[in-house]
């Protein structure tokens, strides 16, 4: 009986979501672009940060990996935007491989930092014109919209359906993962890694996938920001983007689907809220985290304890 | 109880956003970085706009309509500034000034051209934004060529042979240091030593410097921001290092001198649009004078200066044109605009929308920290 009412409230609301766009005007819908955009990166930093509990401060890297991959092969190439989410996501993927494989052993902070200097080689390494091929500090412009049987995403209107469906994608996904073995392999190595290994789980081989299944979700994602915005820039990546996207997971409430969501809708929404209040919209913004964070230190909305009934 | 709170504050906050005044006014879009690493340049944009349409509409406003500046917030970051300019086309605006960085700007720049806004750029010098052919961009500030041009053709006229090119990795300096490198390689009896980057934000430059020495240059072009340039002034001449610095036009900032101190900073030479106070024209030294009066100093940068001349141009086509049609004014800026006696000089158009005419002018620190311009 419950669990009906549960769906029928689902259900109504994301109807109504959906209708969102007949009612609101260009800017407001944007801004939800941009809230699902940072839901997908937080939904993918989630695996890593929230299953897993690695300090994952780098996460940037991996959507400039994915957004420069999709805007070179398309400016150069002319492949189109809709086929290079997947490359992009592999390229990602490939990246957080080689990249993690030697740092997967570190622990909490000493990981944090080391991402903490991936994510600057990245960017330094984007400005410097690695290859000649990222356009140096100008970035890339021109990219290509995407396109679904001759119709042009160009509107933030039509954006926000192919956005939101995405985020429908990866709540999907995520969610079948969470209960999953290897989702519950991650969360029993967040909670003790020594019983886990004890369990017979490879831990190291465990970290390894959630930071490749991260890289890849967020490399998708850095081409619709690439496909969106038209043009991206060595500044878009660069380490206080990471840290948004860490701040969308902790304060969600880390390992909660629903949890990093709203933290996105907060995260990325209330500073366009406050923008009437013009030179202190970042002082009203800073001010809400902190008290968010006071009352509610496990995140906005914790994910709850896994029940497993027993069949009688 | 406590979430429908929240739910009813977060509506009441977004529909103050939306609510229209009526009448007949113009609105003309400031979009600039109010907040992040850049937000002293925004301010002062503002600052600029502010003062300058007060005293348009203490005269009776453009054609009898009072004009009003809206805005808004870009944080000197392409996704910020792409929901500023979304914002700013839904808040019926004219035209829009700003804003500073080049990567800001063309964020936007489609945003206001499918909207059918007028945009003038007042700090972004990036050559690419205006080869795309957009009807409804402009800028007042000269693009990296123009400016690569001048620095080039200074050094010549100064008679430097070892040149060293410093800049900072950023999308305007490491522009300008490209564009003036290309010049200078064909110069047959001048020679380019030294091609690197700093890193901004950082204290010492003694490494960099010392290293700079070794190369040996008659001369060092840095085209960054003048908190470096006032550090790198203050630590060679602490080094002993003589080869005299020019700088580019992000220099050109009163901290320069705080920053280096007055010996060190005398005989820095820089390249910018000229400051109104050496302009003769009548529009230049009223401004100036209203400046000090509201604000107590006279305008800091250069670029909000030249956000007061975009804003300036487009008062000037709305009142001309007599249309608040994005076309009319367009087309008034394109053809019809000449010579219009600007805060920064005289401004025309190309039809590109880049401004045309020797902008650039030599200046040079003397032994009290001022700014003199050079013959």
């Amino acid at each position: 009986m419950k669990t009906k009412q549960i769906i029928t409230a689902y259900a109504v609301t994301i109807i109504l979501f959906l209708c969102c766009p007949a009612f609101l005007n260009r800017y407001w819908v944007d801004v939800l672009n941009n809230v699902g955009l940072y839901a997908i990166l937080g939904l993918s930093l989630n695996v890593i940060l929230g299953y897993a509990g690695l300090f994952n401060m780098g996460h940037a890297a991996f959507y400039a990996i994915g957004a420069y991959t999709a805007a070179i092969l398309n400016t150069k190439f002319g492949v189109p935007v809709l086929l290079l989410i997947p490359v992009a996501g592999v390229f990602a993927a490939v990246f957080a491989a080689v990249v993690a494989r030697p740092i997967i052993h570190l622990r909490g902070d000493y990981l944090l930092i080391v991402t903490i200097g991936m994510v600057e080689i990245l960017r330094i390494a984007l400005i410097n014109d690695l290859f000649g091929i990222t356009g140096g500090s100008n970035g890339i412009y021109g990219i290509g919209r995407p396109e679904i049987f001759g119709f042009k995403i160009k509107k933030p209107h039509e954006f926000f359906y192919l956005i939101w469906l995405f985020v429908a994608i990866t709540v999907f996904f995520f969610n079948r993962l969470e209960n999953s073995r290897f989702g519950r392999a991650l969360n029993f190595l967040r909670e003790d890694e020594v019983a886990a290994e004890g369990s017979g789980i490879n831990t190291a081989w465990y970290k390894l996938l959630a930071f490749i299944l991260g890289a890849f979700w967020a490399g998708m994602t850095g081409v619709l920001y690439a496909t969106k915005m038209n043009f991206i820039s060595p500044e878009s990546f660069n380490f206080w983007e990471s840290v948004v996207i860490f701040m969308i997971v902790i304060l969600g409430g880390s390992g909660s689907i629903m949890g990093v969501i709203l933290g996105a809708f907060l995260v990325v929404g209330l500073p366009e809220v406050f923008r009437d209040f013009a030179n202190a919209r970042m002082l009203f913004f800073g001010a809400a985290m902190i008290v968010m964070m006071i009352f509610r230190n496990e995140g906005l909305i914790p994910p709850k304890p896994k029940k497993f009934v027993l069949d009688a | 109880m406590k979430r429908i709170f929240i739910l009813a504050l977060a509506l009441c906050l977004i529909s103050t956003g939306s609510v229209f005044a009526a009448g007949k006014t113009v609105r003309i879009g400031l979009m600039g970085p109010m907040t992040g690493p850049w937000a002293s340049e925004g301010q002062e944009m503002k600052q600029v706009l502010d003062l300058l349409a007060e005293d348009i509409n203490k005269a009776g406003g453009i054609n009898g309509m009072q004009v009003e500046v809206i805005a808004e917030d870009d944080a000197g970051d392409p996704r910020t500034a792409a929901l500023a300019s979304q914002r700013l086309s839904t808040r019926d605006v004219v035209a829009v000034v700003g804003t500073y960085g080049s990567s800001v700007t063309e964020a936007t720049q489609t945003i206001y051209d499918e909207s059918e806004i007028i945009q003038v750029a007042n700090g972004s010098t990036a050559v690419r934004l205006s080869e795309k052919g957009l009807n409804f961009f402009f800028r007042t500030c000269p693009r990296d060529d123009e400016q690569g041009r001048v620095a080039a053709q200074t050094i010549k006229k100064l008679a430097y042979k070892n040149v060293a090119i410093l800049h900072d990795n950023t999308t305007y300096a490491k522009g300008l240091a490209n564009e003036a490198k290309a010049l200078l390689v064909k110069e047959k009896d001048i020679k380019i030593v030294f091609f690197d980057a700093l890193t901004p934000g950082e204290r010492d430059y003694n490494t960099l410097l010392t290293k700079l020495k070794g190369s040996k240059p008659d001369v060092v072009f840095f085209t960054g921001y003048y908190p470096e340039a006032g550090l790198l002034l203050r630590q060679k001449r602490e080094l002993g290092f003589t080869a005299p610095f020019i700088g580019g036009d992000a220099t050109n900032h009163p901290d320069l001198v705080k920053i280096a101190g007055v010996e060190a900073a005398k005989d820095f030479y820089f390249l910018s649009a000229p400051l109104p106070k050496d302009l003769p024209s009548a529009e230049a030294t009223s401004f100036v004078k209203g400046f000090e009066a509201k604000y107590g100093n006279s305008p800091n940068s250069i670029y909000a200066v030249l956000a007061g001349d975009g804003f300036r141009v487009v008062v000037e086509a709305i009142k001309n044109a007599k249309s608040v049609k994005s076309n009319d004014i367009a087309k008034y800026l394109h053809t019809k605009l000449t010579d219009f006696p600007g805060l920064t000089g005289t401004i025309s158009f190309n039809e590109k929308g880049d401004r045309v005419g020797d902008v650039y002018r030599v200046y040079r620190v003397d032994a009290a920290g001022n700014f003199i311009l050079q013959p």
